[in-house]
């Protein structure tokens, strides 16, 4: 790893110039088959390109104190845009929500292996900051993002010495970390940045035996925790319903428990939401999934359908500020800076949800999810029951 | 054409005033703000204004839809910059509008005209941005140290003189309105048309009403446009026959209440030339927010209070006030009246900071004539000698006034985004978590 530490930056540049977009194509080819279309790999740029929108929020929340992360200047490249208050807490809230659901996924049964898989996890933090918290042997990690996020993630990796620490920590002094020669993957037992369009893993028509082919490392016995943070709602529906599927059935086995958690907008009908789809849109950003799975109650419809038949439940991020949010954080997160509007807060926080879901297993720790969540409160359908 | 008729026309098209010109603007404005009380005295009839946050062509739009200054006395409640991107010259357009015609136009603070907060929501690096250094917005805030903390409107009538007989659903016009019927609340559209009407008798209704819990219920225009049921307008129900017409007066401030503060005068009082506070009376009346709960209550801001409808009736009894109009928070339909209509909330920032996806609204009030011109200088002055006449009125009524003033809200939208050459501006990005 030592001598990894200097990365050659011209390879780095080969990489993501040459194989990346080569990749890119390729996808491309497999995009005009499925029910996506106009220029694909334009669009995918768009998307790729969401994961600075977030990385500058995270930023901005860290710089002011709403979140303890220091790995997340090691993947923020530039100045830092201070955002505004509202968008401050709306990080917070998102990553402190989302936290504890994957906190108490991890405190449940520690001892048992685990597994987390993070879709278009672009510049996310998570997995360091779960290992500055305690240390997780068992735990193996994924991030699934296009090759051009992965090759900065990977090339960010390398530069930061916190996080080659922190990859260290864990890992067994012989345990090798394998970079690819492009640069855009990163393999061990415990933490993988697998290069890989997830659509290809939802058109994938191969057997079962190509599954760590494809994301190696991958268990097919531990309990998994799948993560999605804006990152199906970019895709058609059709494919973002496929890639839970193939994942609930083909990549972790059915007897396997396993939990999902989806972050992302909500309620596109009232004028918030107008306005949103057409801002986004003249940005060339397409929430494709939005109408479908425009409701927490649809939300929860939709984890039953993929399979996550062991419960469904739903917050928005109005709802998780005003009821996990713990009263002394909110004190210290109020008093970070002074929020003008609260009227705004609401309709923008009302306007991003978290649903999660799991399903039971079949042997040991079998109903793991069921411990570990069940007792989160969730918010009720009334207020949005009507169709969205 | 005077220089400052020249600055008028440049800031109209969009385009900053040079930073001279700016100081000598502000310079000017300060002389004449330091001669306002804390509580301006303003005749009716006036348009009243909530926020505007910068957004420089939803304010050619206000003016558009209103009329411009000097044919509108308008009234400005605050919060002129941060948000949008057209902070520097709105502001400076509404000052210099002022100075030219500072009768017809009243400019009071709101939480947004303070150092602190201009630094954290936008006005100060807008400033940096287009003069290169923060001498501009150093010139604005002493101007801002100086702006009224309210506004007090008299001479209103109760009644309005149809502003329109154009009614946007034609099929709506028969339900809404007998011929004879006083009109109490209008609601038009920016294109002058009547998108509904309530008259001020309502043979249903009892006198009980107003001892109703009302509905914090807004404007009736989001929803059905033809429904001419009570839509939480909280109109006053109270049946006809009286041949006074004077609505009373109109405290106008941008937050509201203050727990210290129970009479218009102690606002007079205080010391207003100085940075908004962290806390205390100056710094509620900027911040507060009137809410569905009883007394007072810790706002969620972190600054100012909630206060409840019993504050407000308490208050508006005290004062002799009809109605307090404020801006402040945001509201979806434009406007939104609480407390069977002692207090109203006026927005009139559409689809706020390019995301909200809301409407705007201003609310006109009309000119009482019935009384010669004569305009009762008791409003608000609780303490002071008002004249044989209000005196013997103040005998035999009931504490609290009966009449509000009739209120024309006329609603619009967000405009499109042009520039002086009439070619699309560079849009506005809005942020999302993406």
């Amino acid at each position: 790893m030592a001598s990894q530490q200097i990365p050659n930056l011209n390879t780095l540049l080969r990489g993501r110039g040459g194989r990346g977009r080569g990749r890119q194509r390729g996808r491309g080819g497999t995009a005009s088959s499925g029910d996506y279309h106009g220029s694909a790999s334009s669009a995918d740029t768009i998307v790729q390109r969401t994961d600075d929108d977030a990385a500058g929020s995270r930023m901005s929340a860290v710089e002011i104190g709403y979140l303890h992360d220091p790995f997340a200047p090691a993947f923020f490249e530039g100045g830092v845009t201070r955002r505004f208050p509202i968008m401050n807490r709306g990080t917070y809230v998102r990553t402190t929500a989302i936290d504890a659901l994957v906190d108490r996924f991890l405190d449940t049964h520690p001892s048992q292996p685990k597994q987390i898989i993070s879709f278009g996890a672009g510049s996310d933090t998570r997995y360091f900051r779960i290992l500055s918290r305690r240390a997780m042997k068992n735990l193996v990690y994924h991030e699934i993002d296009f090759p051009s996020n992965t090759s900065k993630k990977v090339a960010a990796i390398r530069r930061s010495p916190l996080t080659l620490q922190t990859l260290q920590s864990v890992r067994g002094t012989e345990e090798e970390v394998k970079i690819s020669v492009s640069g855009d993957s990163l393999h061990s037992s415990t933490y993988n940045i697998h290069p890989v369009d997830l659509r290809v893993l939802a058109d994938n028509t191969d057997n079962a035996e190509s599954v760590t082919e494809r994301l190696p490392h991958l268990s097919q016995t531990s309990p998994t925790l799948l993560l999605s943070e804006c990152c199906l709602i970019y895709l058609p529906p059709a494919a973002a319903d496929a890639i839970l599927t193939a994942f609930a059935n083909r990549f972790i086995p059915p007897a396997i428990p396993l939990g999902l958690i989806i972050y992302e907008p909500i309620r596109p009908n009232d004028p918030f939401g107008q306005v949103m789809i057409s801002n986004l849109a003249t940005r060339g950003i397409h929430l494709q999934t939005l109408k479908k799975y425009s409701s927490l109650s649809r939300q929860k419809q939709r984890l039953r359908t993929a399979g996550f038949q062991g419960g469904q439940m739903a917050a928005d991020v109005d709802y998780l500020w005003e009821q996990w949010v713990h009263e002394n954080e909110k004190e210290r997160v109020s008093g970070l800076e002074m929020l003008d509007e609260m009227e705004e807060w609401r309709l923008l926080a009302q306007h991003y949800c978290v649903a999660w879901g799991w399903r039971n297993g079949e042997h040991n720790d079998a109903s793991l999810f069921q411990e570990a969540w069940s007792a989160l409160q969730a918010q009720d359908n009334e207020q949005d029951d009507e169709d969205m | 054409m005077s220089d400052l008729d020249k600055a008028i026309e440049q800031l109209r098209a969009c385009r900053p005033i040079p930073e001279p010109q700016v100081r000598e603007l502000c310079y000017k404005a300060r002389e004449l703000l330091i001669e306002e009380g804390n509580v301006v005295g303003v005749d009716a009839p006036v348009t009243i204004c909530g926020d505007i946050h910068g957004q420089f062509h939803d304010l050619m739009e206000l003016f558009r839809v209103g009329g411009d200054v000097p044919d509108t006395n308008y009234l400005f409640m605050g919060d002129f910059v941060d948000r949008g991107f057209y902070s520097l010259e709105s502001f400076l357009l509404l000052l210099c509008l002022k100075v030219r015609y500072p009768d017809r136009i009243t400019l009071i603070r709101g939480n947004h005209e303070s150092r602190q907060i201009t630094t954290v929501y936008g006005f100060y690096d807008e400033c940096l941005r287009k003069y290169g250094s923060a001498n501009v917005w150093r010139y604005c805030c002493e101007v801002f140290d100086y702006l009224a903390l309210g506004a007090l409107v008299t001479g209103t009538a109760t009644n309005l003189e149809p502003a329109s007989t154009v009614f946007a659903d034609p099929a709506s016009q028969n339900s809404m309105l007998g011929e004879n019927d006083d009109i109490e609340i209008e609601i038009l559209n920016s294109n002058n048309e009547i998108i509904n009407r309530f008259p001020r008798s309502s043979p249903q209704s009892t006198p009980n009403m107003k001892d109703e819990k009302s509905e914090p219920g807004s404007s009736p225009i989001a929803e059905t446009p033809t429904n001419t049921g009570p839509a939480g307008t909280g109109a006053s129900g109270h049946s006809s026959g009286t041949r006074n017409n004077d609505g009373g007066a109109v405290l106008c401030v941008h937050g509201g209440l203050s727990p210290l503060i129970d009479t218009i005068d102690k606002i007079r009082l205080l010391d207003r030339k100085q940075e908004v506070p962290h806390e205390g009376a100056m710094c509620d009346l900027l911040w507060s927010d009137p809410d569905e709960i009883d007394g007072w209550g810790l706002s969620p801001r972190g600054a100012g209070f909630l206060f409840g409808a019993d504050i407000v009736k308490c208050f508006n009894q005290k004062n002799d006030i009809s109605l307090i109009a404020r801006a402040h928070q945001l509201v979806m339909e434009g406007f939104k009246e609480m407390f069977d209509s002692r207090i109203v909330t006026v927005w009139s920032a559409p689809n706020y900071c390019y995301r909200c996806g809301n409407v705007a609204a201003i609310l006109e009030l009309g000119e009482d004539g019935s009384n010669g011109g004569f305009i009762p200088r008791s409003n608000g002055d609780a303490g002071r000698s008002s004249g044989p006449q209000s005196s013997l009125k103040e005998l035999e009524q009931p504490r609290e006034r009966e009449w509000g003033p009739g209120r024309r809200y006329r609603v619009f939208e967000s405009a499109p985004q042009t520039t002086s050459r009439g070619m699309p501006a560079k849009k506005p990005v809005a942020d999302y978590f993406l």
